[in-house]
């Protein structure tokens, strides 16, 4: 019963915002976001009488930084260079280099796509709408209103409504894809209030959504448009009912209403208009429809914004932004931001809330003040005892399997020969290769599945590792400029282990490591090209190169 | 050499990691005995011939002869008592009394090919909030042995029309089909010839001897899933020999005959026989909107006679009652007869069939009217019909998985298992 979506209660508790949960007062807005992090993070700790797992080495932390805020594994020169650095400023430095790196720009690019547009991977023109808004460090809450409304007259932003046009043929989708993307609330079970758990729920609440997209329709032209006027009607099932058919209010997810300003029109009027959009969705050379005075769409941003009813879409995506780089959001499932499924850290939730309104919804600086506190970089083992913790407390941190892109660029990065990327006092150039690891890695990464909650790995991921040809070809070759290639030109064995833990693990092999490899490469060397292929298979299809750690 | 060879990796393997077995191949049914209170259920298989494009139930199993909507086909008596069906079914026919039983009465109200797909896979309409598993990523779970040596759902598609991948929604990647769509033989299921047999293997233990460390002191289901996907590689490698009809005598390829279709369901009699929980065979492609007649007749001749043979096969064989072999598709065919001698789109009234376990033979259940526009009496949806499948099996279809916080009974809320088809 706990899923049920309580919204009475919700627009309580989200109505706290300076005044915490417990009724105490927030840490200054002027603290470092990071450090707001630890305090609150530590705070539960200490409450639960838990101890965190310890700070990740510093290879790890560079691994995982890397491919949390570039999308990829870092080079072996990357690797060497961070762990040598004396700095103490140099995880710092590094964020944000990272996050002023055009890795950051393809990668956020590419993490956003994957929230916004699961079901339509690859459409060009959105990915390149969100390039350049990442590019631009793009408010989200500006973002929002180009997916939401759109404006068909402006090159860049235009693409942006695809988020929108993909979606509506089918009310529902529009409803609630936007109710579970931009304002974390998953609406479906109230569709159907017979639903045998949820007898006390009410449809209002969901026709009131769907209200705000029932007037939306595409063009044949593929113009976003709106009717001027339309009603949703809905109807209880309910034996005892005795309301009929009602008509739904323009009703948000706290409740607030928007009244429409009545416009009378001739029964002539509706007819015309009704036969202009006729002709807008059917022919190619109609004109396009006009704007109408009143739009729905508008109104919804307009209202989900305004403070008094603000609080579900910047928690959302504070919430999607900490689940992705956490592994599990303040708030679990993602989907279900409300009253009775509370946040883990609810003080905490409502000071980056503060922060994230005050500072124009910029995600960069969330994104960085998250991966600069201590959370963040703890260790993924847990060796203290029996049982690892409630994973809502954070204390250790939480393997995370990659996207298909993230897998596929670190792949095609780890089979290469360690001398074949630019010099690391040569970002300039990196930004060529960058574009083409993109662009090289479309065939790798449409092999892997897109991780959601609970992923497994499919065997046929496996079979492919074992048995195809293209990854023989393509990851195993022994030519000069790949890993393989590379090793085999080595003086020892010492140096073949070395360099390869080194390339694809971003680390120094354990000295169990070097042993047992240097056994095996011993006991194979009749045919030592193979016996370093075999290695090096090993190590790319190995967890540590499946997963982020 | 080679024993040398194979000597290092035993020595590194038990020396790093414990106990490490090289051949994947080798099951050992003694580390399952957890499970052996269920081995009645365990045993039990699927095999659903989806009849892609949506077959005719006019012309297979709900005749109308003589009515204006009936069509050419005369209406033939079956081995039981007071059931007719298409005479383009013959075989079947004789058949009804001892296998199968035939669900008339099925409305599901989509009669789009999509929509139709999503819910005779699923068993339910499709729900924005969430993605359902299919039929067999539900049995796979449900029959399957997580550390199966064998595929636990196989779903064959050679046709090029309407191909539909099927899937395992919410319940993730393990449980996704291995999917054949060009050819009889799974992808990437053969070694490479330029490895040879020990390196691949030494290669597969020389990753789990890599990985072991980084597993040992990290909690993730994930994780878990990628060690297994690779310990299921030899297992399923070997596998390969199940979908080569060649290994099967001369005769009994004869019996299934020569079409593709007859050929496949030969490869699903092995798969299941070999414990493979879930084999879909698709055969494209009925969507007669034109010629409907002929196109019966030639698609019903391959139906009747693939699918007596199989059902006679798993008989033979002892595996019919713990097998459920299904007839259905995404919907049936419009009584109504178009300009062009075709049927349209239908899903108001329309027909699937249950053979084998768990399923009363000859049982008939639910009527459509005299023309068969409407269902007359017993209407079902494509839930009741899951429920019925899952109860057949001994799943109980009140079963529920938890979705985040949210419930999802295994067959829709609402739905009943039709117990008049049932033993």
């Amino acid at each position: 019963m706990r899923w049920i979506l309580r919204i009475h209660l919700a627009a309580l508790w989200l109505l706290s915002t300076v005044i915490s949960a417990s009724g105490a007062e927030l840490p200054s807005a002027d603290l470092p976001i990071e450090q707001v992090i630890d305090q609150f993070t530590q705070q539960r700790l200490d409450a639960e009488k838990v101890s965190a797992a310890p700070q990740a080495g510093e290879a790890n932390l560079l691994r995982r930084l890397m491919l949390d805020v570039a999308g990829r594994i870092p080079t072996s020169a990357e690797a060497t260079a961070y762990v040598a650095n004396p700095s103490a400023a140099k995880r710092v430095e590094l964020v944000d280099r990272l996050l002023a790196s055009p890795d950051f720009v393809w990668h956020q690019r590419n993490e956003l796509d994957r929230m916004l547009l699961p079901n339509k991977p690859n459409d060009g023109d959105f990915r390149k709408y969100l390039l350049w808004a990442v590019k631009e460090n793009r408010s989200w809450e500006a973002m929002f209103r180009d997916m939401l409304i759109g404006d068909e007259a402006d090159e860049n932003r235009k693409p942006a409504t695809t988020f929108i046009k993909s979606r509506a043929r089918d009310l529902d989708d529009m409803l609630n894809d936007t109710a579970i993307l931009f304002f974390g609330v998953n609406v479906t079970c109230a569709k159907c209030h017979d639903h045998p758990l949820t007898p006390e729920w009410k449809q209002h609440h969901y026709f009131g959504m769907a209200s705000f997209f029932s007037r939306t329709y595409v063009t044949k032209k593929n113009l976003l448009a709106e009717r001027p006027f339309g009603e949703v009607k809905f109807k209880s099932k309910r034996k005892d009912d005795t309301k009929g058919e009602q008509t739904a209010k323009f009703e948000f997810l706290t409740g607030a209403i928007i009244d429409e300003p009545v416009v009378e029109r001739s029964a002539d009027d509706m007819k015309k208009i009704e036969e202009t959009i006729k002709a807008a969705m059917q022919k190619d050379d109609a004109p396009p429809p006009e704007k109408p005075s009143f739009s729905p769409r508008e109104k919804l941003v307009e209202i989900a914004l305004r403070s008094e009813d603000n609080r579900f879409f910047a928690r959302n995506i504070i919430n999607r932004v900490w689940d992705r780089f956490f592994g599990r959001g303040l708030v679990h499932p993602v989907d279900q931001l409300h009253a009775a499924n509370a946040p883990s850290h609810p003080e905490l939730l409502d000071w980056l809330t503060r922060d994230l309104v005050a500072h124009g919804y910029d995600l960069k600086r969330l994104i960085r003040g998250i991966v600069l506190s201590q959370a963040y970089s703890r260790s993924s083992e847990w060796t203290a005892g029996s049982q690892p913790p409630d994973p809502a407390l954070f204390a250790v941190a939480k393997v995370k399997p990659l996207t298909p892109r993230q897998y596929a660029v670190s792949l095609l990065i780890a089979r290469q020969s360690p001398d074949q990327w630019p010099a690391l006092d040569k970002p300039e150039e990196w930004i060529a290769r960058r574009e083409q690891l993109e662009n090289g890695s479309n065939g790798y990464a449409s092999f892997f599945e897109m991780p959601g909650e609970n992923f497994q790995v499919a065997v046929d991921e496996a079979l492919l590792f074992s048995n195809s040809k293209r990854i023989e070809d393509e990851l195993l070759r022994d030519s000069k400029t790949e890993i393989v290639g590379y090793l085999k030109s080595l003086p020892d064995n010492a140096a073949v282990i070395e360099a390869a833990f080194q390339t694809i693990c971003s680390r120094p092999p354990r000295d169990d490591e070097r042993a047992a490899i240097d056994g095996y490469l011993q006991s194979h060397s009749t045919d030592r090209v193979a016996a370093i292929r075999q290695f090096v298979w090993a190590l790319l299809t190995g967890p540590e190169m499946r997963f982020s750690y | 050499m080679t024993l040398s060879r194979r000597g290092f990796l035993n020595v590194a393997a038990i020396g790093a990691a414990g106990t490490f077995a090289a051949d994947m191949t080798r099951f050992d049914m003694l580390r399952h005995s957890a499970w052996a209170d269920e081995a009645k259920k365990q045993g039990k298989r699927v095999i659903l011939l989806w009849l892609a494009g949506g077959a005719s139930q006019l012309e297979t199993f709900d005749p109308k002869p003589g009515r204006p909507t009936g069509g050419p086909y005369r209406a033939i008596p079956t081995s039981a008592t007071g059931v007719h069906i298409s005479e383009l079914l013959p075989k079947m026919a004789a058949r009804i009394q001892q296998t199968t039983a035939i669900v008339r009465s099925l409305n599901t109200k989509n009669a789009d090919h999509g929509g139709g797909a999503t819910i005779m896979e699923t068993g339910r309409i499709k729900d924005p909030g969430i993605e359902y598993p299919d039929l067999g990523a539900v049995c796979a779970k449900e029959l399957g042995r997580l550390d199966s040596a064998v595929p636990d759902y196989v779903s064959m598609y050679t046709s090029t029309e309407g191909r539909r991948k099927g899937g395992s929604g919410f319940l993730g990647s393990r449980y996704a089909p291995m999917f054949l769509s060009e050819s009889m033989q799974p992808e990437n299921i053969r070694r490479l010839e330029s490895i040879s047999d020990l390196d691949h293997q030494d290669r597969l233990a020389l990753r789990e001897l890599l990985a072991k460390k980084f597993t040992q002191n990290r909690n993730s289901d994930s994780l878990g899933s990628h060690t297994q996907a690779y310990q299921r590689v030899r297992g399923l490698m070997a596998s390969e020999k199940l979908f080569d009809i060649e290994q099967e005598p001369a005769e009994m390829r004869a019996k299934y005959g020569p079409t593709q279709f007859g050929q496949q369901c030969l490869i699903a009699r092995r798969l299941v026989e070999a414990g493979v929980p879930f084999v879909k065979v698709a055969r494209a492609w009925w969507d007669s909107h034109g010629e409907n007649f002929e196109t019966h007749r030639e698609l019903c001749a391959d139906l009747d006679h693939s699918m007596s043979a199989l059902l006679d096969d798993l008989k033979d064989r002892g595996l019919l009652e713990h097998t459920l072999v299904l007839t259905f598709g995404e919907f049936g065919r419009t009584p109504g007869i178009n300009a062009s001698l075709g049927r349209d789109h239908f899903a108001a009234a329309w027909s699937a069939t249950l053979s084998g376990c768990g399923v009363r033979g000859g049982a008939c259940f639910g009527k459509t009217d005299e023309d068969g526009h409407k269902v007359a009496d017993g209407e079902v949806g494509a839930g009741d019909l899951f429920a019925t499948i899952l109860s057949a099996l001994g799943i109980d279809p009140l079963k529920e998985y938890h979705v985040g916080a949210r419930p999802v009974p295994l067959s829709d809320f609402g739905s009943k298992p039709i117990k008049d088809v049932l033993i």
